[in-house]
């Protein structure tokens, strides 16, 4: 260890603790902790927030289901009003066929 | 596992609020800052006493602890290098000046300047006189990492007493007979 390591080594001797520190620790260790207060508010807080996220979700989700049920319903109504009228059409036209042909 | 060592909270204040403080110190440059870390530091070990076997192991936690959430405070405020310095200027409830010699007070804010890894490693072997193993084993670093965070360190802050400290090469040079 050189001279300027010697140095350093009396320049970072430890600072004496503030007189005070140990008895607000023990203040502090004697309080109840706030955090500990806090934590079920907290965890209650976080519940109700996750449950009104999740139900916003499921409820999001359920109608847009309804909706896209709805709309592949009324396509399969359209669907079978064009056949009918179209097979309605045919109909008629083989019936005017046949009393042409008599 | 079963351990013997029954460990006494208030003791173990008393025999250590001086090494948690001055780490606290020397890392964060704010003295309130490091009064609230290290009363933060010893909380902590009253809720995990049950889990430390004997009083090394105490220091060695202490010693991690003070040092991690030193860091965690500086980073939480961004506080680095050269502002680290200007902080333990204005922080400092007693101007280090009053309580040591000038070269020392100067060398203490000069390794506010360093590296935040640099000046661990320089605080935990000039303060606390830890071997480069011990360091890395507190750090969870390679050894190779603290030698040369600790090689780095040592020559920048020579470099800047070098440069800073007319005195110190006044003295040293007086010392060599120049």
């Amino acid at each position: 260890m050189d001279e300027f390591e010697q140095e350093l080594r009396q320049a970072f001797a430890r600072h004496p603790a503030p007189p005070d520190l140990k008895r607000k620790l023990m203040e502090r260790r004697r309080a109840p902790d706030p955090r500990a207060r806090a934590f079920p508010w907290q965890r209650i807080a976080a519940v109700i927030l996750l449950s009104a996220v999740f139900s916003g979700a499921a409820a999001w989700h359920k109608r847009d289901e309804q909706h896209k049920g709805e709309a592949a319903r009324q396509q399969v109504l359209t669907a079978l009003r064009i056949t009918n009228h179209a097979l309605n059409q045919m109909n008629s036209q083989l019936a005017a066929h046949g009393h042409a042909q008599k | 596992m079963a351990h013997d060592w029954q460990p006494d909270f208030e003791q173990l204040v008393d025999e250590h609020q001086s090494m948690v403080f001055s780490l606290a110190l020397r890392m964060t440059g704010d003295r309130g800052l490091a009064e609230e870390i290290a009363q933060d530091v010893f909380l902590e070990l009253d809720r995990h006493l049950g889990k430390i076997e004997s009083a090394a192991h105490a220091c060695f936690w202490l010693r991690r602890v003070a040092i991690n959430r030193s860091t965690d405070a500086l980073r939480r405020r961004k506080v680095h290098g050269l502002h680290l310095q200007v902080e333990m200027e204005e922080h400092h409830g007693v101007k280090s000046e009053e309580r040591a010699s000038p070269l020392s007070a100067r060398l203490e804010q000069l390794l506010a300047t360093l590296p935040e890894a640099q000046r661990t490693a320089l605080v935990l072997r000039y303060q606390e006189d830890l071997t480069p193993e011990e360091i890395a084993a507190m750090l969870d670093a390679p050894v190779a990492t603290v030698k040369s965070n600790l090689h780095r360190g040592l020559k920048l802050l020579r470099a800047k007493a070098a440069n800073n400290l007319q005195e110190y090469v006044r003295q040293k040079e007086y010392a060599r007979g120049v």
